[in-house]
C-alpha cells in the first residue's frame, strides 16, 4: 500500500548492473538467490518475534478477562504458555517449534496457530489470486491499447480513470460498493449456509461471495500494471526493429501483436510477482470490510487483543510468501530476459 | 526503459481475453446465484459479532462459543426466563443439607440424548468429575468446580455434590452436562476432533448441532424430542460477522433475523426500517471513570505512576462536578442508558442507590472552577491550572481503544475538564494493555466498566480491600483500588444479612460511602440494544420478562422461544423482500455497468482497431 | 545568456542550476495533469495552514458541538454533522491538517532514510554496499502495510507513531532509485576529475551527488506522500491509528464504528473519502509529471 505508483520499469530493481556484467553461472545464481530468500525469511521470523515481545500487556490477564478464575488456573495457564520464561529461552522454544511446524497457541482461541492459519489460507489465496489475475488481464489489455493509441482520448481517459482508482483507499471503495450494490451480492463471508451441498452450487455460491471483494481489490491494483505496460510498450515502439518491421510492409496490428507486445510483457510479468506484497496488504483491509474468512481478517481480529502468537504467525507467513514471490520474480526474469541469460 | 530485443510470440493476449471472460462470468453469476431463501420463518438466523473458538463445551471460552453449549446441552438448573430465579433443567428437584455443604439433585426421568440413550445422574457426575480430574476440562468453566470436594451418582436419578465451603451459585452452575457414553472414551479434550459432529452432535438441549464452517457459521436443527417441547423453528444458524455494522447490513438485506450489540445510531436507524422490530432492555453493566487517588496493593504499598495531585480529594470532587453524565447518556448513548448513580445498575432497583440531596453532585463547571480557584490551583497562562508546588493539573486519560464508547466519551471528558482548567491527554490502548496499566496503577484517569449480577455482592465486591492485587501485582479484581474501613464494615454486614430489605439498605449505604470518596464517576448504565426481522418472527422469549433481552441471556430462552410470524405475514414479507431485491438488483446492475465502463472502453478500442486494420 | 565576465564558480553553478530549473518548469508546465494537481495541492496546503485563522477550532470540541447528531446537509451545516453534532465541513477542513502532516512527515522520513542508504550504498561500494543492498532488499519485499500495522500495534498510539510506522516501511523503493541515480552520476567524467583533485567524500556527495539526485528524490517524495495518506487512513480503519486526532481516517472510522452507514449518513462517509482521493490523485499527478520530466529513463516514452 505504501509503495509508490511509478511508471519506472520495476525490473530495474531486480537486475543489478554488476550482475549483468559479471555473467555468473545459472546454477550459482539460483543457489545465491535461494539462499538470500531463506536468509530473508529467517530475518522476518527474528524481526517479528522481538517486535511483538515489545508489546505491553500480560496475555494471561487477557485470557481470563471477564471470567471467574482461581489462582491455580492462572498458574496452569502461565506454565502452558511459557510466558514466565526468559525472552531468549522463549525465542529458542519458538524457533524449535517452528522447525516442527508449531507456531504456538492462540491466546484468544486457545488453538494451534498453524491450524488457524491453515483454515484461512485458502480463502486468501482465492481472493488474492483471482484479483491479481483480473488486474493483470485488465491492466495489460488497457495498457496495450493506451500505448498504441497514445495521446488519444482513449489513452487520456483510461489513464485518468486508472490514476483516480489508484488513489482510492481500498476499504472505502469496498464500503461504497457494499452500500451501492445494496444486497445484490452477499455482504459477508464466502459461503451461505443455505446453498445446496452439491459441488456446482457450492462453487457458484463462493463465486457470488467473491465478486465484491475481488472487484474492490482488482480495481485499485490494475493501474500499476496498465501504466507499466503502457510505458514499456511505448519504449518498444520507438525501437529500431519495429521501424524495420514496418518498413518491410508488415501491418501495424501484426507488428504490435507479434513483436512489440511480447517484449513489453516482461517487465509487467515480473511486476506481478514483485507487487504481490502490495496485493497482500490490500487484502488485509478488503477482507476486513467483507468479513472474508482469510488471513487478512485473522489479522484484524487478532489486533483486538492483541493475540500475539496469531499476529506473529500470520505476519511470518505473509512476509515469507512475499519473499518467495520475489524469488520467483528474480528467477523468472533470469529465464525470460535474454541479456541476462546469454551474458 | 530497459531495452529488449527478442521476438517471441506469446499466448498472453489470448490468455488475457480468457481472464476477461471469466471476470464477466463472475459478474454475471451474481444475480443468478442468489441463494434460495430458506423456507420463510422456519429458519432462525442469528448474527454473531464475536468469534467461536471451540464447539467442545469444555474448551469453548469465547462468549459466542459458550452460547453454542447452552443451546445443545441442558443444564442441571438454570436462571428462569421470567425473573432469573433458578429453575429446573436436568434436575427437577434439589435440596441443600442444613450446613449448605451437600447438595442433592433429583434428575428428571424420561429425558433422552439425541442418539436415544437416557440422560441420567451418571452423565452429570461424569461431567463434573472430569472437570475435577482433567485440567483441560476446566478450561472454560473451571471456576464453578474449584470448591467441589466430591461428586457422585448413587443411582440414575440422584446426584450428590459435596462442597468444601458453602457455595452461593450452586443453582446457577453454568456448566453444560455432556453424555458420558460419548465423552468418556475421549482422552485428550484439546483434540480438534472434539469439535466434530460425531462428538458435539449428540445433545439434549433445544437445538442439535449439524454443521460447523469455521469462522463462518454454525448450523443447528431443532431437537424434536426436547423435554420442554420442540422449538417452533426447524433450524437455527449462527452467522459470523466482522462487526455490528456488517450484521446490520445483513439484517436489512434479510440475510439474518436477529442481531444484538447495536450502537445507538444503528438502533435508531433500524427503528424506522420496515419489517424490523427493535428491542431495548436495561443493561446490567455500568461504565465509570476511575481516578488514581494514590492506589496501593494488598499489602498497602503504594504502586503505579499516578499523578500525585489526584490524591487531593478536592481535585477529584471538582472533576466529578465537571463531568456531565446526562450528556454522556444523551449524546454518546443517544439516550439508551440511565444516568449513573451507585455501582449497582438501575435495573436492580432494589439495591440501586440514587444520590439525593447533599449527596447529589450536579454538573456545574462554574462551581468547579470557583472551588479550584479557592483551593489554590490558579490558572496558568495556557489555561491549565497549577498546583502550589508548580505542578500542572495535567492528567492522562486511558481506556479501550477499540470501544466506540471509550473513544467518544474520552473526547467529552477532555472538553469538560479543559473548561475547568484541567489538561487531559488521551491515551487509549488495547484491552490487554489497559488491563495491565490499571492493575499496576499506571494511570491517572481511566474509562472502565463492569457487568454485574442480581446479587448485590457482585457489584459491591469490586471495591473491597481484598480485591486489590498482591505484592506481585497479581490476583486483582478491584475496580478502583478502593479500600475504606467504613465500606468494608458495610460490605461484611450485607453478606451476613438475610433480611432482603435490610440488606438492600446496607448495600445502598455502601454505594453512598464509595461515592463520597470521589474515587470514581459512574457515568451511565448502558441499555442492551437488539433488533429482529418482524416479518419473519413475531416474538421471542425475553429474560427477564417483560422487558428483558433476547440474545446473551443466562440460558437458551430467547432462541428456544422464537415464534415465526404467521402465514399471512409470510407472504407479505416475501413480497416486500422481492421488491427490495429488485431495487437492489437495479442499483447493482448500475454499479456493474459502471465498473465495466471504467475498466472497458471495449467497443471504443474495438472500433479503433478495425479502423487501424483498414488503413 | 548573459554571463558576467568574472563570475565565481559558485555563481556559475547557481546560474546553470537556475536555468535547468527553468527548463524543468517549462516541461512540467506542458503536462496539464501535473499543473492541475499542483494547483490543487497548493490550494489545499494554503487552506490547511490558514485553518486556524479562517475557522473556529472550538467547533471540533464535542462538548461545544452546535448541531444535532447526524443531521443531513442544511443551511447551517453545508455537509451535515457527525455523530456528536459537529460540522463535517469543518472536520474535513481541519482533517486536512493531520492528513497532510502525516503524509508529508512520513514521506520526508522515508525519503530521508532512502536517500541516505541509497547514496551511501552507491558511493562507498564494497561490503558497505552489499550489506545495505541486502538490507534494502529485505525491506523491499516485506509487505509494508503489514509491517506498519505491527509497528502501530506495538508503539503507543499517536500521530507520530503513525508517521514513524509509515516512514520506516516505505523507504526501500527510494533507496533503490537513489542508488541507481547516484551510480549514474558518479560515473560521469567530472566526478572522476573531482576525485583526482582530492575532493573528500563529503565534498563529492554534497556538491555533486546530492544536487544530482535531488530532482528524482523530489518526484519520488511526491508519490510517497499520496501513499502515506492512504496508509494513514487504512491504519485508522483497522483501529491502530490515532483516535484522538481529527483526521480523515478517524472520521471514517468513527462513522463506521457508530453506525453512520446504517443510518444512511452518506455525508459522513463521502467527504473524507473524496478528500483523500482528490489529494492523493493530486500528489500522484504531480509526481508522475515530475518523473516524466526528470527521469532520463522515461524521456521519449511520452
Amino acid at each position: 500500500m505504501t509503495q509508490a505508483l511509478s511508471s519506472v520499469d520495476p525490473s530495474s530493481a531486480l537486475v543489478d548492473p554488476d550482475e549483468r556484467r559479471g555473467g555468473t553461472g545459472t546454477a550459482r545464481f539460483v543457489l545465491t538467490k535461494v539462499a538470500e530468500a531463506l536468509a530473508s525469511i529467517v530475518l522476518v521470523v527474528v524481526l517479528f518475534f522481538f517486535l511483538f515481545r515489545m508489546l505491553p500487556g500480560d496475555p494471561v490477564n487477557f485470557m481470563i478477562r471477564d471470567r471467574p478464575t482461581d489462582p491455580r488456573m492462572i498458574a496452569e495457564l502461565r506454565e502452558k504458555l511459557g510466558v514466565d520464561k526468559p525472552m531468549l529461552r522463549q525465542f529458542v522454544d519458538y524457533i524449535g517449534g517452528l522447525l516442527h511446524g508449531d507456531m504456538g497457541q492462540s491466546y484468544i482461541e486457545r488453538r494451534p496457530v498453524l491450524d488457524m492459519i491453515g483454515e484461512r489460507l485458502w480463502p486468501t489465496v482465492l481472493l488474492v489470486g483471482s484479483a491479481t489475475l483480473l488486474a493483470v488481464a485488465l491492466g495489460l489489455w488497457l495498457g496495450v491499447r493506451a500505448a498504441w493509441r497514445r495521446g488519444s482520448g482513449f489513452d487520456r481517459v483510461q489513464t485518468g480513470i486508472a490514476l483516480t482508482l489508484w488513489s482510492v483507499p481500498q476499504f472505502w471503495l469496498g464500503l461504497l460498493l457494499l452500500v451501492g450494490t445494496n444486497g445484490l451480492f452477499p455482504s459477508r463471508g464466502m459461503h451461505s449456509p443455505d446453498a445446496a451441498p452439491d459441488f456446482f452450487s457450492q462453487g457458484l455460491d463462493v463465486l457470488h461471495h467473491l465478486v465484491l471483494p475481488c472487484v474492490t481489490l482488482m480495481v485499485v491494483f490494475y493501474a500499476q500494471y496498465m501504466l507499466v505496460m503502457r510505458s514499456s510498450l511505448l519504449g518498444e515502439m520507438n525501437a529500431d526493429y519495429l521501424t524495420t518491421a514496418r518498413a518491410k510492409g508488415l501491418r501495424d496490428d501484426l507488428v504490435r501483436r507479434k513483436h512489440a507486445v511480447p517484449n513489453a510483457l516482461l517487465p509487467t510479468v515480473t511486476l506481478v510477482f514483485m507487487q504481490f506484497g502490495m496485493v497482500v496488504s490490500g487484502a488485509v483491509s478488503v477482507e476486513a470490510v467483507f468479513s472474508w474468512p482469510g488471513l487478512g481478517q485473522l489479522v484484524y481480529e487478532a489486533l483486538h487483543g492483541p493475540d500475539l502468537p496469531v499476529l506473529q504467525g500470520v505476519f511470518v507467513v505473509l512476509a515469507s510468501a512475499v519473499v518467495l514471490m520475489n524469488l520467483v520474480a528474480e528467477l523468472l526474469y533470469r529465464v525470460l530476459d535474454p541479456r541476462v541469460r546469454t551474458a | 526503459m530497459v531495452e529488449l530485443r527478442t521476438l517471441r510470440s506469446s499466448g498472453g493476449r489470448r490468455g488475457s481475453r480468457a481472464v476477461a471472460l471469466l471476470a464477466a462470468a463472475m459478474l454475471l453469476a451474481g444475480p443468478f446465484a442468489v441463494p434460495a431463501q430458506a423456507q420463510q420463518g422456519k429458519t432462525l438466523r442469528v448474527a454473531l459479532i464475536t468469534g467461536i473458538d471451540h464447539l467442545n463445551p469444555f474448551t469453548a471460552t469465547l462468549a459466542a462459543a459458550t452460547q453454542v453449549g447452552r443451546f445443545v446441552y441442558e443444564f442441571l438448573t438454570l436462571p428462569s426466563a421470567r425473573d432469573t430465579q433458578p429453575t429446573g433443567g436436568i434436575a427437577e428437584k434439589w435440596v441443600p443439607s442444613p450446613d449448605k455443604l451437600t447438595w442433592t439433585f433429583t434428575i428428571r426421568s424420561g429425558m433422552k440424548w439425541s442418539d436415544g440413550q437416557p440422560v441420567t445422574a451418571k452423565d452429570a457426575a461424569f461431567t463434573f468429575n472430569r472437570m475435577l480430574t482433567d485440567e483441560n476440562a476446566r478450561t472454560a468453566n473451571g471456576s464453578y468446580v474449584s470448591n467441589f470436594a466430591s461428586v457422585s451418582a448413587p443411582d440414575d436419578k440422584t446426584l450428590v455434590i459435596k462442597n468444601k465451603v458453602p457455595q452461593a451459585n450452586m443453582l446457577s452452575l453454568d456448566v453444560p452436562i455432556v453424555p458420558e457414553h460419548i465423552w468418556a472414551p475421549i482422552k485428550d479434550l484439546n483434540d480438534p476432533k472434539t469439535d466434530d459432529m460425531s462428538v458435539v452432535g449428540v445433545g439434549d438441549g433445544p437445538y442439535l448441532l449439524t454443521e460447523y464452517k469455521k469462522n463462518e457459521y454454525v448450523k443447528f436443527k431443532a431437537n424434536k424430542d426436547y423435554w420442554r417441547g420442540a422449538p417452533k423453528v426447524d433450524e437455527l444458524q449462527l452467522l459470523q460477522f466482522k462487526d455490528a455494522e456488517a450484521a446490520v447490513n445483513a439484517l436489512k438485506q434479510g440475510e439474518v433475523d436477529v442481531i444484538n450489540r447495536l450502537t445507538p445510531t444503528q438502533f435508531n436507524a433500524l427503528k424506522s426500517e420496515p419489517n424490523i422490530a427493535t428491542n431495548t432492555a436495561p443493561g446490567r453493566r455500568y461504565n465509570e471513570l476511575i481516578m488514581n487517588f494514590g492506589v496501593q496493593n494488598n499489602a498497602n504499598q503504594p504502586i503505579g505512576d499516578g499523578n500525585p495531585l489526584l490524591k487531593d480529594i478536592r481535585i477529584r470532587k471538582a472533576i466529578l462536578q465537571s463531568i456531565d453524565t446526562k450528556t454522556v447518556v444523551d449524546k454518546v448513548m443517544s439516550g439508551y442508558g440511565q444516568v449513573g448513580g451507585g455501582t449497582i445498575p438501575a435495573i436492580y432497583a432494589v439495591n440501586h442507590w440514587e444520590p439525593t440531596g447533599a449527596d447529589k453532585v450536579n454538573f456545574d463547571a462554574a462551581a468547579a472552577n470557583t472551588a479550584l480557584d479557592q483551593d489554590g490551583y490558579a490558572k496558568g497562562q495556557d489555561g491549565i491550572r497549577v498546583g502550589p508546588g508548580g505542578a500542572k493539573l495535567q492528567f492522562r486519560l486511558t481506556g479501550h481503544s477499540s470501544r466506540p464508547f471509550d473513544q467518544r466519551t474520552a473526547q467529552y471528558i477532555e472538553g469538560w475538564l479543559k473548561d475547568v482548567g484541567i489538561g487531559v491527554k488521551q491515551d487509549l490502548v488495547s484491552d490487554d494493555e489497559l488491563n495491565d496499566r490499571t492493575t499496576a496503577g499506571n494511570y491517572d484517569l481511566a474509562i472502565s466498566g463492569f457487568a454485574t449480577n442480581p446479587d448485590p455482592d457482585s457489584a459491591l465486591s469490586l471495591n473491597v480491600c481484598a480485591g486489590r492485587p498482591n505484592a506481585q501485582g497479581k490476583g486483582g479484581t478491584t475496580a478502583t483500588f478502593f479500600c475504606d474501613p467504613q465500606y468494608e464494615e458495610l460490605y461484611k454486614q450485607q453478606l451476613s444479612e438475610f433480611d432482603a430489605a435490610k440488606r438492600s439498605e446496607i448495600a445502598k449505604q455502601a454505594q453512598a460511602r464509595l461515592a463520597s470518596q470521589a474515587v470514581d464517576v459512574v457515568l451511565d448504565y448502558d441499555n442492551v440494544l437488539e433488533a429482529y426481522r418482524s416479518d419473519k418472527f413475531s416474538s421471542f422469549t425475553k429474560q427477564p420478562q417483560p422487558d428483558g433481552v433476547i440474545l446473551e441471556q443466562s440460558g437458551y430462552w430467547g432462541v428456544y422461544g422464537a415464534t415465526p410470524a404467521g402465514a399471512s405475514a409470510d407472504s407479505a414479507a416475501a413480497g416486500s423482500s422481492d421488491s427490495g431485491g429488485n431495487t437492489g438488483l437495479w442499483i447493482g446492475i448500475g454499479a456493474v455497468v459502471l465498473v465495466v465502463l471504467a475498466g472497458g472502453g471495449f467497443f471504443l478500442a474495438r472500433r479503433g482497431k478495425t479502423s487501424d486494420d483498414r488503413e | 545568456m548573459t554571463t558576467p565576465e568574472k563570475a565565481s564558480p559558485r555563481a556559475i553553478a547557481w546560474q546553470r542550476r537556475r536555468a535547468s530549473m527553468g527548463k524543468v518548469w517549462q516541461e512540467f508546465a506542458t503536462n496539464k495533469g501535473g499543473l492541475i494537481g499542483l494547483g490543487f495541492l497548493a490550494l489545499a496546503v494554503v487552506l490547511a495552514l490558514l485553518a486556524p485563522l479562517i475557522s473556529d477550532e472550538s467547533g471540533l470540541d464535542v462538548t461545544k458541538a452546535a448541531g444535532q447528531p447526524l443531521s443531513p446537509p442544511n443551511g447551517d451545516f453545508l455537509l451535515g454533522t457527525d455523530i456528536d453534532g459537529r460540522s463535517i465541513l469543518l472536520m474535513t477542513f481541519w482533517g486536512a491538517r493531520i492528513s497532510l502532516l502525516v503524509g508529508f512527515s512520513a514521506a520526508i522520513l522515508s525519503v530521508l532514510i532512502g536517500t541516505v542508504i541509497g547514496v551511501t550504498a552507491a558511493h562507498f561500494g564494497g561490503w558497505v554496499s552489499t550489506v545495505l543492498l541486502r538490507f534494502t532488499d529485505f525491506f523491499l519485499v516485506l509487505p509494508s502495510l503489514v509491517l506498519a500495522i505491527a509497528l502501530s500495534a506495538v508503539l503507543p498510539q499517536g500521530v507520530w507513531t503513525v508517521i514513524f510506522a509509515i516512514g520506516v516501511t516505505a523507504w526501500p523503493t527510494t533507496a533503490r532509485l537513489v542508488r541507481a541515480q547516484t551510480l549514474t552520476i558518479e560515473g560521469r567524467p567530472y566526478i572522476e576529475r573531482s576525485k583526482a583533485l582530492g575532493g573528500g567524500h563529503l565534498h563529492l556527495i554534497g556538491k555533486h551527488v546530492l544536487p544530482g539526485v535531488a530532482p528524482l528524490v523530489l518526484a519520488n517524495t511526491t508519490l510517497v506522500v499520496g501513499n502515506s495518506i492512504i496508509a494513514d487512513a487504512t491504519l485508522a480503519f483497522l483501529g491502530v491509528g490515532n483516535p484522538a486526532a481529527v483526521s480523515w481516517g478517524t472520521m471514517l472510522e468513527t462513522a463506521l464504528n457508530n453506525g453512520a452507514v446504517t443510518r444512511g449518513a452518506w455525508w459522513n462517509l463521502l467527504p473524507p473519502g473524496i478528500a483523500i482521493v482528490l489529494i492523493v490523485l493530486a500528489f500522484t499527478l504531480v509526481g508522475r509529471a515530475l518523473e516524466t520530466v526528470l527521469n532520463p529513463r522515461l524521456k521519449g516514452g511520452h
